[in-house]
Order: C-alpha cells, then sequence, then structure tokens
C-alpha cells in the first residue's frame, strides 16, 4: 500500500512538471492556433543556456536562472520575427509544418553550439528528497508543482480577469474578430512566444535538475502533449488535473506493468491515453467546444 | 448626380474616389464616394456583393486581412488622411467597426466582451464607467452580464456587439448589417438604440439589406452595386425614388405592394446610369 501511495504521489509530481511544459503549448496554441511541435526544443536551448550560464560563466544561480528566462524571451521573440511573422495569413498547417521544421533546425544548432555529448546539468534546486513518513518526494518536483500551480493560477487570473489578459483571450476566439476590436493581434502572438519559451526553460530547470543534458532531452517535452490535450488545447485551468491523470497513470504503470512485460509500456502508456482523447473526446475536458445554438 | 454634402459643415467622415483591389486583381470598389456627417447617420444599401462590407473594411483598416488595399482614392475622418492606418489606430481614433455576422467572443461572458471591447480605455475606473453606461443604456445586457455570449439570441448578441462597440468610445461607428436575421421586434428595438446613440452625438454609418429601417433612421442614403455609387441622396429623396421603392421598398409604382409569389421569374433588373 505504501509503495502505491509513493508511486502515485511521484507520478502526480512529474504530472505537474508535464502540466508546467504544457502550459508553453496552451500559451502558444491560444495565440496563434500553432500547435508547436517544438516546444521541447525550446526546453533544450533554454537548458543548455542555464547550463552554459552557471557551469560555463560560473554565474551563481540567482543570477544565472533569470538571465536564461531573459535569453528565453529573446529566443521566442526571435523565432516569432523571423518564421511566424512572415506567415501571417498562411494556413495554420503550414505554420505547424515550420515548427516541425524548427524541431530539427534546434536539435541542429544545439548540436553545433554545445556538442552530442552527455552534460550534467547544474543542480540549481536541491536534490535532497523530502521524506513524509514513508514517502518520498524529490525537492525539486515539489518545488516544480508549487511553480506549476503559481503560474497556471497567474496565467488564469491573466487571461481571465486582466483587461490585456481578455484581449489576448480574444485573440484565442477569433484574430479576425480581435483585430476589427483594435487588438494588436501580431504583439499577441509574439508576446505568446517569449511566454512559451521562458515556461519551457522553466520546466528545463525542474525537469533536468542535476541530471544528465542532451539532445534527446527534448523528447520529454513530447509527453506534455497529451496534458494539453486532456485538458483541452485552450485550458489554463485544466492543465493540472491533466497532468495529474496523465503523471499518475504512467508512473502506476511504470511500477506495476512495466517489471511484468520486461518492457517499458510507461513510456508509451501517456500517448495511447492521447489517442484515447483524440477519439472520445477531442476537445479535452475543459476546451472550448464549438457552441452550436439551435 | 452630386448631391450637395449632407451639412454645409465638414464631414467627419468624406471617402472619395475609393477603389479597392483584393489580393492584387479584384477590383471590389470602382470608384467610391461617400459622406457621412459629424452627428449624421448615413446608409449604405445594395444588393449582395456590391461592395458595402468592402467599403467599410476600407474605412476601418480591415482589408488587409482578406488580402485587399485601397489601391486608389482616399478617406478623410476628421480632417485627416486615414487611408494607411490599420485597425488598432482608427479604433484608437475614434472608428468602431462591428463586422457582419454577429461575431461575438463565443466563450467569454457578456461583461468580458464589453470589457474586451474598452481594452484601449486608459484606466479600470474608465471601464467600470463604461460599463455602467453600456448598462444603462442597454439595460438588458445588465441581466445577462455573466452569461455565455456564444448561447445568447440573435438580438441579444447584437445588443452586445453595439454594446462592446461602446466601449470604444467611438465617434464613427461602421455597423454591417445588425438587422441580419433578427425578428421585426428586435430590429425595431435594435434601430431605436442606434437612434439612440446618434442622439447622443455618435456618427453612423449603417450598411443594411433593410432598406425600410435604414431609412428611418439615416438622415442621408447611398445605393452600391457593382462596386459604384448608382444613387445618393437624402432618405426622403431616397424613399421617394421609384426604383428604391420596387427594389428595396417591395412597393410597385402605382403604390401598392407587389406580391412576389405570384411572380416567380422577376428578372427585370435596373440599369443604373451611373
Amino acid at each position: 500500500m505504501m509503495d502505491f501511495l509513493n508511486y502515485a504521489i511521484n507520478g502526480l509530481l512529474l504530472g505537474q512538471v508535464y502540466a508546467l511544459l504544457a502550459l508553453g503549448f496552451v500559451v502558444i496554441y491560444r495565440a496563434s492556433k500553432v500547435f508547436n511541435f517544438a516546444q521541447g526544443e525550446l526546453m533544450l536551448l533554454g537548458a543548455y543556456t542555464v547550463w552554459s550560464l552557471s557551469l560555463g560563466a560560473n554565474l551563481p544561480p540567482w543570477l544565472a536562472i533569470p538571465v536564461a528566462f531573459v535569453a528565453a524571451l529573446a529566443y521566442g521573440w526571435l523565432i516569432e520575427r523571423l518564421f511566424f511573422s512572415r506567415l501571417v495569413g498562411e494556413s495554420v498547417f503550414s505554420m505547424v509544418m515550420v515548427t516541425i521544421g524548427l524541431v530539427i533546425l534546434i536539435r541542429g544548432v544545439v548540436l553545433v553550439i554545445w556538442g552530442a555529448a552527455d552534460r550534467q546539468f547544474p543542480a540549481l534546486l536541491p536534490t535532497m528528497p523530502v521524506i513524509v513518513g514513508e514517502v518520498i518526494l524529490p525537492t525539486s518536483m515539489l518545488i516544480g508543482a508549487g511553480i506549476t500551480l503559481a503560474l497556471t493560477l497567474s496565467l488564469w487570473y491573466f487571461f481571465n480577469r486582466t483587461r490585456a489578459g481578455l484581449a489576448l483571450t480574444a485573440v484565442a476566439e477569433d484574430p479576425c474578430t480581435a483585430i476589427s476590436l483594435g487588438i494588436a493581434v501580431k504583439r499577441a502572438v509574439t508576446l505568446a512566444w517569449m511566454l512559451g519559451a521562458c515556461i519551457a526553460t522553466i520546466g528545463a530547470v525542474i525537469l533536468l535538475n542535476g541530471r544528465s543534458l542532451n539532445v534527446l532531452s527534448a523528447d520529454v517535452a513530447l509527453a506534455a502533449l497529451p496534458v494539453a490535450l486532456l485538458a483541452g488545447l485552450e485550458s489554463i485551468g485544466g492543465l493540472m488535473l491533466a497532468g495529474a491523470i496523465v503523471g499518475i497513470i504512467q508512473s502506476l504503470v511504470a511500477a506495476y506493468i512495466d517489471p511484468k512485460l520486461g518492457g517499458s509500456a510507461s513510456s508509451i502508456v501517456p500517448f495511447v491515453f492521447m489517442l484515447f482523447i483524440l477519439v472520445v473526446r477531442p476537445t479535452g475536458l475543459f476546451g472550448w467546444r464549438n457552441i452550436e445554438r439551435v | 448626380m452630386s448631391a450637395p454634402a449632407p451639412q454645409d459643415a465638414p464631414p467627419l467622415l468624406a471617402v472619395d474616389n475609393l477603389e479597392v483591389l483584393y489580393s492584387r486583381v479584384i477590383l471590389a470598389l470602382k470608384g467610391v464616394n461617400l459622406q457621412v456627417a459629424k452627428s449624421g447617420c448615413t446608409a449604405l444599401l445594395g444588393p449582395n456583393g456590391a461592395g458595402k462590407s468592402t467599403t467599410l473594411k476600407a474605412i476601418s483598416g480591415m482589408l488587409s486581412v482578406e488580402d485587399g488595399e485601397v489601391s486608389s482614392g482616399g478617406i478623410q475622418f476628421a480632417g485627416d488622411s486615414v487611408v494607411d492606418r490599420d485597425a488598432q489606430r482608427m479604433v484608437a481614433s475614434g472608428v468602431v467597426h462591428v463586422v457582419e455576422g454577429r461575431k461575438v467572443l463565443r466563450h467569454m461572458t457578456v461583461e468580458q466582451n464589453l470589457v474586451v471591447g474598452g481594452h484601449l480605455r486608459p484606466s479600470l475606473t474608465e471601464v467600470r464607467r463604461g460599463l455602467d453606461q453600456v448598462y444603462q443604456t442597454i439595460p438588458r445586457l445588465a441581466a445577462l452580464r455573466t452569461r455565455t455570449s456564444g448561447y445568447l439570441s440573435g438580438g441579444e448578441q447584437q445588443l452586445m456587439l453595439i454594446g462592446r462597440a461602446m466601449m470604444a468610445n467611438p465617434r464613427l461607428l461602421l455597423i454591417d448589417e445588425p438587422s441580419l436575421g433578427l425578428a421585426p421586434m428586435m430590429i425595431e428595438e435594435i434601430f431605436a438604440l442606434l437612434g439612440h446613440l446618434r442622439a447622443k452625438g455618435m456618427s453612423l454609418l449603417i450598411v443594411e439589406q433593410n432598406a425600410q429601417a435604414a431609412l428611418g433612421l439615416a438622415d442621408h442614403g447611398y445605393v452600391l452595386e457593382g462596386g459604384r455609387v448608382v444613387l445618393e441622396g437624402t432618405a426622403t429623396q431616397l424613399k421617394a425614388n421609384e426604383d428604391i421603392q420596387e427594389f428595396y421598398l417591395g412597393h410597385q409604382a402605382g403604390g401598392e405592394r407587389r406580391n412576389y409569389r405570384e411572380i416567380k421569374h422577376y428578372r427585370r433588373r435596373k440599369r443604373w446610369l451611373g
């Protein structure tokens, strides 16, 4: 029973980090209806930047992390300027294809600049686990869940309660109408990419804390895809619940089914789950359903 | 053909020989001239595809959304040339366009829609004041403030759209087919509201298929066909015009109503002398 609780709680925490990564997807999707397949690569850029700043330039964490966030904002801005602002008016499909191109491009850039070798990602957060009774909790994940909660609440408040945020939500709803109301839609899209890159970097700091970093580290963001889909691509508030569901299922499968199969069923579980959602409820738990009036 | 300006004062909006190209090849407007007086109401009539909506989009800076551009001609608003201002700057200068097709932000509540409409207001107190004003002018919206706008009735949505436009404090309101698909009672309410706004000093440019309602409110009207103004005049002149009566108001020359059910192949079309 204690094992079960341990697995479930650790899955829950892992799910919250997925939810954090998924926040990046959702912010960009809301602004431009573009499903950014390169979210993991944005994370990768952020991760290597943090690595360079703290181990290359020997900056203390309290300085390295903010500088990396500023750099991430710049990456998001640059990517939007270079690629997506030129595609205004093109179909969403071609923009999604560009994000797939970005996956390859950013991985290439990372390989050229930082090389293919494994790097030790700095442990900016404490690595000692917190032990509550018999439950062992990794501190970095606990902090991560806290950050996810804080970020979710503030983004939800921003998008639903503040004027600037409501204007961005209007862009998510219908860019044409937003333009007719005098909202700077292009600026909204740029802002979304900057925010998306920054969130990805936060995710990198939490997820890679003290672990090894290489190009394949980006793959973890794929696990955030099912979370974003389950929550419904427009939903910010639903991400934590969706993350918890996906994380707990994955963790339990890893604990109880993987040993029996001798393989890693746990790594495909999120995607099986994703297919299931797409068939049963394509708008996710809290996504915007098409409103049909009869 | 050139009727005198609606009033002697310089018009708030003057569109001068406007030509609009879509996708660099399709000439949608072929030299449109029209004016809206300060606190005046101008109606733009015409069949589908005449260029009415295009005219509004050219004024409000919305053409670029559909790959359109003003290829020649001028638009003067409050004395300034505004041809190449984008929608954002037009809203800031006081021109708000309620686009066709009742574009509510469907998943947002009525109040959220209104707040978005007032996003350029400088402070939160200003937004509050705007909301109070809207709810006072359109009491029906106050009761609906927390409702998801996508589930409102068509008439309520239209009222909300006008309220949302009011939040931007427009000097000139461009409104595209406000009566489309609404019940006669509702159309009356919408036009009464527009009349009220006009009485408070807002200028209006209304695109309508419902000529009866539009000419009831407007002081001046233009008939567009094939991208040209084919007829213009005061509302009284237009209502008295034989062709307007036949094509837009459903009266025959003699004054009795024509029953279109009995004339299955009504093909007569007027050749306008543009």
